[in-house]
């Protein structure tokens, strides 16, 4: 019962972190459509270049930051929650 | 060599020392709460490092696409970039939890630190103004007169 319940916490969190991924497709594309504005608008008004890439640059990288965000969270669910959690099944079951 | 450009080296200096500060006050919550060792800096020292070495190749691959003025191209570049850099996160963070001389938590929290870094330049440039360098084509606002009232108006108000 004990294997199986263990079997189950290591299966979710592998779950887990394949679902938390998935949010590393957005900033990509977000980040593509972003830049392809960027481009048009310069090409619209050249004397803006400054100050359009100034913009881009925070906009892109905190785009980004939903990326890193559900990466940090599947690294934490594969490394570091398993063993918590077991650690607290076991404990709780004696 | 190719000449990097200024607005790069700008927000990647302003990234880096906002980094260097957020990693001296982790270093300092580790030492208060008793858990501090050389794993803690080294994780630190290598995330610290890597995440200010991402935002660089982030900017540098802004200026490329940027300069290129094909959109389908930027959009791109852009996409396998984002993806490449993030893989290089992940061996980062995979390095950090496997590794021993690594502490994961010294690891895996400064990825974040060059974002929490740019959320302050973001509250910064809305304090300052949206861009930083004005375009000449906006006239100043101290120029600015108060106008003739129009004639219906000095009718209205009983102006002569």
């Amino acid at each position: 019962m004990l294997e199986l319940a263990i079997g189950i916490i290591l299966g979710c969190c592998a779950l887990g972190a394949g679902m938390a991924m998935i949010a590393g497709i957005g900033p990509g594309i977000g980040e593509g459509n972003a830049v392809a504005r960027a481009c048009e608008a310069i090409g619209r008004q050249p004397e803006a270049k400054g100050s359009i890439t100034s913009t881009l640059f925070v906009g892109c990288a905190i785009a980004e930051t939903t990326g890193l965000y559900a990466l940090v969270i599947a690294i934490l669910l594969i490394f570091v929650a398993p063993d918590m959690l077991v650690g607290i099944l076991t404990s709780t079951l004696g | 060599m190719k000449k990097i450009d200024k607005t790069v080296l700008r927000e990647t200096k302003f990234v880096a020392i906002w980094v260097i500060i957020f990693s001296a006050l982790m270093q300092a919550v580790f030492l208060i709460i008793n858990k501090w060792d050389y794993t803690v800096l080294l994780g630190n020292l290598l995330s610290g490092f890597c995440g200010v070495v991402s935002f660089f190749v982030l900017g540098l691959t802004i200026i490329k696409a940027i300069s290129s003025g094909d959109t389908a191209y930027a959009k791109k570049l852009m996409r396998a970039s984002q993806a490449l850099r993030t893989l290089f996160m992940l061996a980062v963070c995979l390095a950090g939890a496997l590794a021993p001389c690594f502490n994961i938590w010294a690891t895996v929290i400064p990825v974040m630190f060059p974002r929490l870094s740019l959320l302050i330049r973001s509250f910064t440039v809305k304090r300052m103004g949206p861009f930083d360098t004005p375009t000449t084509d906006t006239a100043p606002v101290t120029e600015v007169t108060e106008a003739e009232p129009a004639e219906d108006e000095k009718e209205v108000n009983g102006v002569e």
